[in-house]
């Protein structure tokens, strides 16, 4: 009698392999019916088995830490020039840089809790700036933005990985200090400081996208 | 900045992500941390690895969101950026003179030691499956235990087909030996 190949047994034991004169020759043959039933236990053990339990709040910090600390963008060396295609992510870098920088030189700058308004009342005056102007342009990049995102979709395809994953990583950057502008705001909407820095945050993401769909 | 709420769904979680909020992607980590490790756990030998991998896993996953458009379950976006996440490691592992995913010797996988018959305690499928050589394991975890085709994990670790296959056989023997089935 000549028995079931390996790769018949191991088939009719998870189902990959159908077929009427395999699974007869098991009904005639013990040896290769005990074999298939031996892989089925197997894989019976497997499907039982339960996943590891992994504590949570042990890694979840590390994680937090590598993700804020993506956070911090480095600023280019002096005397860098505009760069040609190949260095496209040098200014990228930069832009979300100057972005970074002025993020953190207005949170060091912030109104504490407690302190009067009157400061944010006199910054209104003093700049002349309405915060509806503020917010006007605010909306007008953000709509840009999204354009600029759409079109950036389709040039994706053909865009070096490299460069696709500077992009994504640096427009993350940008994204995640609009995000935390958003926040200030919400808890400060009369600062037209938060609302400027906002504006320029959308500005900067307008140009990065301009630059990277003029580029591709 | 918010936390997740227990009300909010993984769609919920996810596109507040997307936009910047790290509460709600801690809400995404709580709700897959678990099977990323166990795939982690299972694909390397090393617990220690296993959770280096699942940190790597989820940063790569905050980098990437913004990619993820909602065509499949999250969780399945997630296991299988875990999944290339593991084997990027596998390979870089082999760059550095480990074994090949191919290169499984019938002693490695069927030597001296083992057989559960020369041990007093059969072993789980845990610990079998610590000891087998990466490549075996890693054909086994993706297929039998994640679920992935053949021509998937072809495709995933660069082996044709039916080295996979063959690989698939001779683990699921080895662990036979050493679970005593």
């Amino acid at each position: 009698m000549t028995h079931l190949t390996e790769e018949q047994r191991h088939g009719l034991a998870d189902g990959s392999l159908e077929s009427p004169a395999a699974a007869a020759h098991l009904r005639e043959c013990a040896a290769c019916s005990a074999d298939v039933d031996r892989i089925r236990r197997l894989m019976t053990r497997v499907s039982h088995s339960n996943p590891a339990p992994v504590e949570a709040d042990d890694l979840w910090p590390s994680i937090r830490a590598r993700i804020e600390g993506q956070k911090v963008v480095p600023l280019p060396a002096r005397g860098e020039g505009a760069p040609a295609r190949p260095g496209l992510h040098k200014w990228v870098w930069g832009i979300g840089g100057v972005l970074a920088a002025g993020l953190i030189a207005l949170w060091v700058a912030r109104p504490r809790a407690g302190t009067a308004d009157s400061t944010n009342v006199a910054q209104v005056g003093d700049s002349g700036v309405s915060l509806v102007a503020v917010m006007d342009s605010t909306h007008a990049y953000e709509q840009e933005a999204q354009a600029l995102l759409n079109r950036l979709e389709l040039q994706r395809a053909t865009m070096r990985p490299e460069l696709a994953r500077i992009v994504e990583r640096d427009l993350r950057a940008i994204d995640v200090a609009i995000a935390e502008l958003q926040g200030a705001i919400r808890t400060d909407p009369n600062n037209p400081a938060l609302r400027r820095l906002l504006a320029s945050s959308y500005r900067q993401k307008v140009d990065l996208l301009k630059r990277v769909s003029n580029a591709g | 900045m918010a936390q997740a709420n227990e009300e909010d769904t993984i769609d919920d979680l996810v596109r507040r992500a997307q936009g910047g909020d790290v509460g709600a992607f801690e809400g995404l980590y709580r709700a897959h941390a678990a099977a990323i490790f166990a795939l982690c756990r299972r694909m390397v030998r090393d617990e220690t690895e296993a959770r280096e991998l699942v940190q790597d896993v989820f940063v790569r996953a905050w980098e990437r969101l913004t990619s993820f458009r909602g065509q499949s379950v999250f969780g399945t976006w997630l296991h299988r950026l875990a999944v290339n996440v593991v084997l990027e490691r596998v390979r870089v592992v082999r760059r550095d003179g480990a074994r090949h995913v191919t290169d499984d010797d019938d002693e490695a996988l069927f030597g001296a030691h083992s057989d559960a018959g020369d041990m007093d305690i059969r072993m789980d499928l845990e610990a079998a499956l610590a000891t087998l050589p990466q490549g075996s394991r890693t054909v086994f975890v993706l297929h039998d235990m994640e679920g992935y085709s053949h021509d998937e994990i072809a495709h995933m670790t660069g082996i044709a087909p039916g080295t996979a296959r063959a690989q698939l056989w001779r683990a699921r023997r080895a662990l036979m030996k050493r679970m005593a089935v």
